[in-house]
């Protein structure tokens, strides 16, 4: 086993480790750093519930070495989620009521996130390219597409 | 799912990483997004000691007017309006590929070198084991169509066939120095799930290139799958027209997702050149492509609704393809 030093940042605080070079982010995040917002899900890339923000891109987890991660930004929804009270696209998912059983919610969080920084005003059709890597196994998409919508003040369309 | 112990080695030129491999020979597998194999990995399908990552080496890199570097991801690609409005077809066929989040990490080399894939080949080590290993991993039958020489393991990647269509061509560094070839040529025409690539062992994909005329092509790429989104193509129709619809110059068709190589059909449509693509000659190339191709029970839609589709999805394939405003406007 090969094991070398890991210079990132997660969620803005500088992290060195000594990590073994199969080491996944995935594992680092929740075993290593205990952030277990990130979930394990199908941990082969399917299902979306690992996802993080890798310099701002939505990411799989399970599928990135931790190295990748060397000199990089990661953020987590623990990292999202302000001292008190919700991000915006928390609480709108919350309103909606866009989490029945929540497991695949930080993975929706994090995909809305970067897509309400980079379109703040999608309409339904791109909201629902945009999480179409993101499964929930509750099948809630109506309501996580209408909580996406409703962010920025916007109203669902094409009902 | 955890992996097990390898060394990484983070090169960072290509003459860098054509050392390693050759110091390394037969124990690494090079590492571009991951995508395609770490959840090979994951299910212990032929684990390598050794994984020679890609990501550090910068000449793989970047997009241009007439190349793309190997480890653009598809979702730089994706974003890349000046390419997506020289190249729709291609642009077509990337925005197909798995999900968001896969385009991430995925690029553009992964695609094209994507492992062949089978019911009995992506199973967990347990799975596996429990029906008896097959050819392509830690066995020796097929379970596909028994016998013990042949892998019937299908080509699943989406770009190879968006690629051939107009003509792209891949070039590749390895010990004995660069080659370019044509897209399709990467691919073993031989037909094995095994010994699907016409690489020579530690050959890297470096980039795609494109041809003048690739531009001029009037392009269209259709993928038929279960979901709309994630699944490997089930079939995957690629076609590319030059020249007017009353009288073309060439015409191109390529298709994936059937068998263990993408495969481009030049003996039917050659003879569409210079005369109008009608309706009932789309019907005719339709047909006669349908009975060549032969795809296996190895995916999850059964074969003959695939050799059915073929006929269906070329016809409307090259109809796009053929109109002046076709894909162009997309």
């Amino acid at each position: 086993m090969t094991s070398r030093p890991l210079r990132t940042r997660v969620n803005g605080t500088a992290v060195e480790r000594t990590v073994p070079d199969e080491r996944i982010l995935l594992d680092l995040l929740r075993e290593d750093l205990r952030l277990t917002g990130t979930k394990r899900g199908c941990d082969l890339g399917t299902c979306g519930c690992c996802t993080v923000l890798l310099d701002g891109r939505p990411t799989l987890s399970c599928l990135t070495l931790a190295r990748s991660a060397e000199g990089r930004e990661v953020t987590t929804i623990e990292g999202v989620t302000p001292a008190e009270g919700l991000h915006p696209v928390q609480r709108s998912f919350v309103e909606h009521g866009a989490t029945q059983c929540g497991f695949c919610t930080p993975g929706f969080v994090l995909t809305s996130v970067a897509l309400l920084r980079d379109h703040p005003h999608p309409d339904r059709e791109e909201v629902a390219r945009a999480i179409s890597g993101n499964l929930c196994r509750c099948t809630g998409y109506t309501k996580i597409i209408e909580a996406v919508l409703a962010v920025n003040g916007g109203k669902p369309r094409g009902d | 799912m955890h992996l097990d112990p390898f060394e990484l080695h983070e090169p960072t030129t290509v003459e860098e990483a054509l050392e390693l491999a050759g110091s390394l020979s037969g124990k690494f597998d090079y590492l571009a997004g991951g995508t395609d194999l770490l959840p090979n990995y994951k299910m212990h399908i032929n684990l390598r000691p050794h994984l020679i990552s890609l990501e550090r080496v910068s000449e793989l890199r970047g997009v241009s007017a007439d190349r793309i570097g190997a480890m653009t991801r598809l979702a730089e690609l994706e974003e890349h309006r000046e390419f997506g409005a020289a190249y729709p077809g291609v642009a077509e066929a990337v925005r197909e590929v798995a999900t968001p989040l896969v385009r991430a990490s995925g690029t553009v080399g992964g695609n094209l070198l994507l492992e062949t894939r089978c019911f009995f080949f992506n199973q967990t080590y347990p799975w596996r084991q429990s029906l008896g290993f097959c050819l392509k991993a830690d066995g020796d039958r097929c379970h596909v169509v028994p016998q013990k020489e042949r892998c019937y393991a299908t080509f699943s990647g989406d770009l190879a066939p968006a690629l051939a269509a107009v003509e792209a061509e891949v070039e590749v560094a390895g010990p004995s120095g660069r080659r370019r070839m044509p897209v399709e040529h990467l691919y073993n025409a031989a037909g094995d799930g095994i010994l699907r690539l016409s690489l020579v062992p530690g050959e890297i994909v470096v980039a795609v290139h494109f041809p003048a005329h690739a531009r001029r092509a009037r392009a269209a790429y259709s993928k038929l799958r279960v979901r709309p989104s994630f699944d490997f193509p089930e079939l995957g129709v690629a076609a590319a027209v030059w020249g007017a619809e009353e009288s073309p110059e060439k015409v191109r068709l390529a298709i994936g997702g059937l068998e263990t190589y993408p495969r481009r059909f030049d003996a039917d449509t050659d003879p569409l050149a210079g005369a109008a693509l009608t309706d009932a000659k789309v019907r005719t190339v339709a047909e006669a492509v349908t009975r060549r191709v032969r795809p296996v029970h190895n995916t999850f839609l059964p074969p003959d609704y695939r050799r059915r589709m073929t006929e269906v999805f070329v016809r409307r394939t090259l109809t796009r393809a053929r109109s002046p405003s076709g894909s162009r406007a997309a």
